[in-house]
């Protein structure tokens, strides 16, 4: 496989191209977000954007909130830099991990915040991973729909049209190009283009209603609301770091320096290098399991490539790290399997069908990834409840 | 209250759909008392630039229009709503326009093999900014059906301009009226921007 000559990321990264001399378009971006955004204007729209809303409504903003570092961190920063009001809002998507939960409750209680958290109907998630993982390779589509989703309907029942989500996607893909120089509108043009798959939620019930009893109004957390309703509310929908540069390594310094926040072991990641990543789900081991079976790479390669591009590793470093950890399988595997109700073998054979060229995956002799230390507490399915509940054995 | 002149020429509900996707409770026009209720005005662009304007003057809508573009009230023309903008126009038989900008309405010379009308999207390329305008970048595409292009007495009324073989003008303005050439309802997300910035626009520019 082609891989970026600066980077590492090969060609089966989503969004990605190269230029003559093998650079990626991602690594290119970046100089721009470094040497042309002017930030110092950016910072001055994100102070104008803040005060237009402020003191107007329940709340001054939303904040969509798993308490990963990037939430995390916005949430700190608009309340400390802003002494903002917001609104967190919490989409659970059944899978949070223990220091996960502590770190939150941590935050909430040292900033002073409101919270609302939400919980869709797990028997419903389950069926919703499997559909999307046999349609597309990719069994997340409940949470990613959901966390991008659920928050613009609290944002429509409270009457509060400021939302301020946190990383913006030019920091990992070119679907929003930093060198457009534009704030990446959080909206449903976005969702529809990278976030949904291509499924829409009333796509999604007419694909499972006829074996699984499922009321439509199941599927409105993860429909996108209609954009009437949303310009009517005068909703603007934005990333924080679109107004800001985005510097994850320094932004969890201060997190945890200021609120506490502790990273966490992630299955299949170097424990020591990147403790800070997606210590959000336990499903995260099972996710870079299938994105290393379909593309041959995962986020050992994602996490090297932004450290590359930052200068923070040395390339040698990033290709042993990529060549001692990628391509395991998690211990969650087995758990995953139960909640679907699926073999392994049935479990290969649907995501080989999802391989994106020229990446051949090899199903067979992979090692296991090692346990982490919350493992054994993770959520077990009872044997009976096992699988999908199918409509005709209600 | 928005309104969208229907004198029951041609179809004027995707405008209607457009602005109220966009969040607001437009009205259709189709009596000139209705007009003084207005805080903006839509002339929404299909049919032929001659009678359209006879229709007009048959329901006693032409004086009407000029004295609430004299009151200020910000209007939007749309396509032939453009160029009815304009003092004359000669598709259909020469007629008179509203006048509300120095101009006329000529039949567009093909050139170079392109074919007329120009149909699809092209690329708007700013030479002024307009408040109507903001946050659309120049060179964004827009969806175009015409045979007919304006021609401004004064530069100072171009806003834009699109390439189809000539420099076609497409985007014009005079105080508080505004005309495109393209539709902005048929134009996706610029177009729904542009359509909202005009409902948010007071006119002043």
């Amino acid at each position: 496989m082609q891989k970026c000559t600066a980077c590492n990321l090969p060609e089966t990264y989503e969004t990605i191209e190269f230029d003559e001399n093998g650079v990626c378009n991602i690594c290119r971006q970046k100089v721009f977000k470094d040497e042309s955004i002017d930030w110092k204007k950016r910072a001055e729209m994100l102070a104008r954007v803040v005060e237009k809303h402020r003191g107007k409504y329940e709340y001054d903003c939303i904040i969509p909130f798993s308490g990963g570092k990037d939430s995390t961190y916005t949430l700190w920063y608009l309340v400390k830099h802003f002494n903002i009001r917001p609104l967190v809002v919490q989409f659970n998507h059944g899978f949070m991990r223990d220091t996960l939960l502590e770190n939150n409750r941590r935050t909430f209680k040292k900033l002073g915040v409101d919270v609302v958290s939400f919980t869709p109907n797990w028997k419903l998630v389950k069926r919703l991973m499997l559909e999307a993982l046999v349609r597309k390779g990719d069994f997340c589509w409940h949470c990613h729909t959901g966390i991008f989703a659920y928050p613009m309907h609290v944002a429509l029942k409270y009457q509060v049209p400021l939302i301020f989500w946190g990383e913006p996607s030019s920091e990992y893909t070119a679907y929003y190009n930093y060198e457009d120089n534009e704030v990446e509108q959080v909206d449903e043009t976005r969702f529809n283009r990278f976030i949904n798959l291509g499924i829409t939620a009333e796509d999604m019930y007419t694909m499972i209603k006829d074996d699984y009893q499922c009321d439509p109004r199941e599927l409105i957390p993860y429909t996108y609301p209609k954009l009437r309703d949303l310009k009517k509310l005068k909703y603007q929908s934005v990333c924080l770091g679109s107004y800001i540069p985005w510097d994850v390594k320094s932004n969890t310094k201060t997190i945890e320096d200021e609120l506490g926040w502790r990273g966490d072991q992630v299955e299949g990641m170097p424990w020591e290098e990147y403790s800070y990543e997606k210590i959000e789900c336990s499903m995260q081991g099972m996710r870079d399991y299938i994105k290393y079976l379909k593309r041959g790479y995962s986020r050992v390669s994602q996490m090297t490539a932004l450290d590359l591009r930052n200068g923070r590793i040395a390339k040698e470093h990033a290709d042993k790290l990529i060549a001692d950890y990628e391509g395991r399988k998690p211990p969650s595997l087995a758990l995953f399997l139960e909640y679907l109700g699926i073999s392994e073998d049935q479990f290969n054979h649907i995501v080989a069908k999802t391989v994106v060229p020229p990446f051949k995956p090899d199903f067979e002799g992979m090692e296991y990834a090692s346990k982490t230390s919350d493992f054994d507490r993770w959520y077990r399915e009872d044997p009976q409840d096992r699988g999908i509940i199918a409509k005709n054995s209600l | 209250m928005i309104g969208i002149l229907n004198i029951g020429l041609g179809n004027v509900q995707s405008v209607y759909n457009a602005i109220y996707e966009n969040g607001y409770d437009p009205v259709f026009v189709n009596e000139p008392a209705a007009l003084t209720e207005l805080s903006h005005f839509i002339l929404p662009g299909v049919g032929n630039f001659n009678a359209v304007m006879q229709r007009l003057e048959q329901l006693a809508f032409v004086n009407a229009i000029e004295n609430l573009i004299a009151s200020g009230t910000p209007t939007l023309g749309i396509c032939l709503g453009m160029q009815l903008l304009a003092t004359s126009g000669v598709e259909g038989g020469q007629s008179n326009g509203l006048n509300a900008i120095n101009g006329k309405v000529a039949a567009i010379t093909p050139q170079k093999g392109l074919r007329v009308p120009h149909v699809g999207w092209n690329e708007v390329n700013f030479c002024q900014a307009h408040p109507v305008f903001e946050d659309i970048k120049s060179g964004r595409d827009f969806y175009f059906v015409h045979g007919y292009h304006m021609i401004c007495q004064h530069s100072d009324n171009v806003i834009a301009s699109t390439d189809y073989g000539d420099n076609l003008t497409c985007v014009i303005a005079n105080k508080n009226v505004v005309g495109v050439q393209f539709h902005p309802e048929k134009s996706q997300k610029n177009g729904m921007q542009l359509l909202e910035n005009f409902c948010e626009w007071d006119g002043l520019s």
